[in-house]
């Protein structure tokens, strides 16, 4: 029965929530096995995975019952969103958006390439959970291939792009050149890393890295002492200080309340500064209180929303790209369905091998009886395993035709339109 | 002589807006030629600009920035080569574009209603003309110092509305408009310390011992020394920030408009050394 299942696909991203929207749907990791067992506990959900990161929050599902599960996760979920801020996708449709999910065509920076390291945790932590089957197995496993193939073999995989490199670029053109700068990271997580590295890469003069737990931020350190930048850890009491020493501040912390508050500015230094202090918000849910900018004129804070109007004209420059990808996308999902068809039969051609069989038994056994030779018995044997053989292709053939390519590609750009 | 005179006072306009249209062609990312003939017009345009100063002043036998309208044209020439000089440092020619289009507006003006005749009050002794030509330098840094404060304010409102169009794009940062800034009235500033010394030298020359502080034109200029002083060291100065400084320094170039006007105003209050 398992194969079929019908994947859906409910979820909200930041093509149709803001980010003010998005930080009250976050599941975060903690909580990840009590939702993939909430969403295995609905009615007809067999499998279920949840990828939830700055960008989106989204659960996908094998069901057997598509037309009711999703307005059951969306309650689940996504309790109190409107309608318009969340999407559900099914059966092609859901597969489409995965892979390009996966692509980073749905990223907030196409081509950006973090994705592809959640997707692959997302899929870790439902299996952890028991809540992964053959379906998700196989779609996170095509996704992943698809992921990497669209960036070896078109320009989305030109330059290490992500909210973070484009958060730099922001900050750079309000503080100039990074070498003089001092740059303070809130977080020391994989986020925090990728900024620090980012500017690692600009020359940034000094990094101070502050955590929750002085031990993790010590750790990320390492990799920038090595490199021979001065880089400071303190903990999450010391803000005070340290913003204020600071030209640059970036947050990437998972939590639910603001890590960083108009409390942690000091309204005379930030006055007295040359440059605007530039504040990076890239968590979600926001760490920077919004009210941070009413202390002066000279602090400049960004969240993800705001940056996503500089990732505008990145969406431009790589929509050739973009369309570049649609053949290896439709390709992908035309082998994936068509697997998933061919898998569905799995029943026939198992009566279809245990026929084949009884019957090379029978004419074997009517032809030669009991004197059959050992060359007739394997020449029955052979002849019979080659015309399974071509049988089950004629058959894997015919659950791709199906589906042809042409009309895939057809409804791939339906879906895109409807986007 | 005079038909090439009126021929490059002519030119000199166009040649202004054929530059500034090229460099903001190449900041905004629409252009289609090449960085070498942005350089090859600036160059000719500059050219072309000495070329009518020496004219102008061949023609006249003396120097040939007397009157508001050939200084007006000699403090383009002066701020287009500050730009250059500063440009080149900071090594970020997208400022050029609001430059050169500032020039070319001037320089029009200057080439319009600027007489070819000499001025009767023209400065003829080797101090006076030292006098003008460090003001007109001053003048010029002063003028390229107040376009990167507009620039840096009209910068800093992108990045504080969050618009990331073209401005933002294309436009120097925050860090460097405020190091060209610093740097034009750090020029200006020098131009203007040996101008008004040498002004002063030169009320001695006269007989007149005692400089009248009340005259507007002298308080002025010391007053346009010291507020540019302030903006070009304001980076040591504990308060006195980038975006104060670009404020005061569009105030600044408002305040040098207003003093060129009054220096050169027929209105018999003003003293002209």
């Amino acid at each position: 029965m398992q194969h079929g299942h019908t994947l859906v696909l409910v979820g909200m991203s930041h093509r149709v929530a803001s980010v003010g929207v998005r930080e009250r749907y976050v599941v975060a990791s903690n909580d990840l096995p009590a939702n993939l067992t909430a969403l295995r506990s609905i009615e007809g959900v067999h499998e279920a995975c949840i990828l939830s990161t700055c960008n989106r929050t989204e659960a996908m599902v094998a069901t057997d019952r598509p037309e009711l599960v999703a307005a059951t996760i969306r309650s689940h979920l996504f309790r109190n969103a409107a309608e318009q801020e969340t999407y559900s996708w099914s059966g092609a449709q859901a597969l489409f958006h995965v892979f390009r999910v996966a692509a980073g065509l749905d990223s907030l920076v196409v081509g950006e390439s973090e994705v592809l390291g959640q997707l692959k945790r997302a899929g870790d932590a439902a299996r952890e959970c028991g809540a992964m089957g053959p379906l998700l197995e196989a779609l996170i496993t095509r996704a992943l291939h698809v992921g990497k193939r669209v960036r070896s073999e078109t320009e989305l995989g030109l330059g290490t792009l992500s909210v973070a490199r484009v958060g730099i670029e922001v900050a750079g053109r309000a503080l100039g050149e990074f070498r003089t700068k001092r740059a303070l990271v809130i977080g020391a997580g994989e986020t925090g890393v990728l900024v620090a590295r980012h500017l690692r890469d600009l020359g940034i003069g000094r990094l101070v890295f502050a955590n929750r737990t002085l031990e993790r931020a010590q750790t990320a350190a390492e990799e920038f002492r090595a490199a021979g930048i001065a880089t400071e850890c303190c903990g999450l009491d010391e803000l005070r200080t340290r913003i204020t020493q600071a030209d640059l501040v970036v947050t990437c912390v998972e939590g639910q309340s603001a890590v960083v508050e108009a409390a942690h500015f000091e309204r005379r230094a930030v006055q007295r500064r040359d440059l605007p202090l530039v504040v990076l918000d890239l968590s979600v849910p926001r760490a920077v209180a919004p009210s941070v900018t009413d202390i002066d004129r000279n602090v400049l804070l960004y969240d993800l929303d705001h940056l996503s109007r500089v990732v505008a004209e990145n969406l431009r420059d790589r929509s050739s790209a973009a369309d570049s990808a649609t053949s290896i996308l439709v390709h992908e999902a035309h082998e994936f369905l068509g697997k998933r068809a061919y898998q569905q039969l799995a029943p026939m051609v198992g009566t279809l091998r245990q026929d084949f069989e009884t019957v090379r038994n029978e004419t074997l056994d009517a032809v030669a009886g009991a004197e059959a030779s050992a060359r007739e018995v394997q020449l029955a044997h052979e002849l019979s395993k080659k015309l399974l053989h071509i049988t089950l292709e004629r058959l894997k053939d015919s659950t791709k035709r199906l589906r042809p390519e042409e009309a895939l590609e057809h409804e791939y750009r339906r879906f895109l339109e409807s986007l | 002589m005079s038909t090439a005179l009126q021929l490059l006072q002519v030119a000199l306009p166009t040649l202004y807006v054929l530059a500034a249209a090229l460099h903001g062609a190449a900041v905004t990312g629409h252009a289609t030629h090449s960085a070498q003939l942005r350089r090859v017009i600036l160059t000719a345009t500059l050219g072309a600009h000495a070329t009518w100063f020496v004219l102008l002043g061949w023609q006249q036998g003396q120097s040939p920035i007397t009157g508001l309208w050939p200084t007006v044209s000699a403090v383009v020439f002066s701020a287009v080569g500050f730009w250059i000089l500063v440009a080149r440092e900071e090594r970020h020619v997208g400022s050029g574009g609001v430059v050169l289009s500032v020039a070319a507006v001037f320089q029009l003006l200057a080439s319009g209603f600027g007489p070819i005749e000499p001025d009767a009050r023209a400065a003829q002794s080797t101090l006076s003309l030292v006098h003008v030509l460090t003001s007109v330098v001053a003048a010029a840094g002063l003028t390229v110092s107040g376009l990167h404060g507009a620039l840096w304010l009209l910068m800093y409102r992108e990045l504080r509305l969050h618009r990331f169009g073209a401005v933002f794009g294309h436009l120097p940062d925050l860090e460097t408009c405020a190091r060209m800034m610093r740097r034009a009235a750090l020029f200006g500033f020098l131009g203007l310390t040996i101008g008004l010394n040498v002004g002063i030298a030169l009320a001695h020359q006269k007989g007149d011992l005692r400089v009248d502080y009340g005259n507007p034109e002298v308080l002025g200029s010391l007053l346009v020394w010291l507020y540019f002083g302030a903006i070009a060291f304001s980076a040591r100065i504990p308060g006195f920030g980038s975006r104060r400084a670009a404020i005061a320094a569009c105030a600044g170039l408002v305040a040098l408009a207003l003093s060129l006007l009054l220096v050169f105003s027929p209105i018999p209050f003003h003293r002209s050394l």
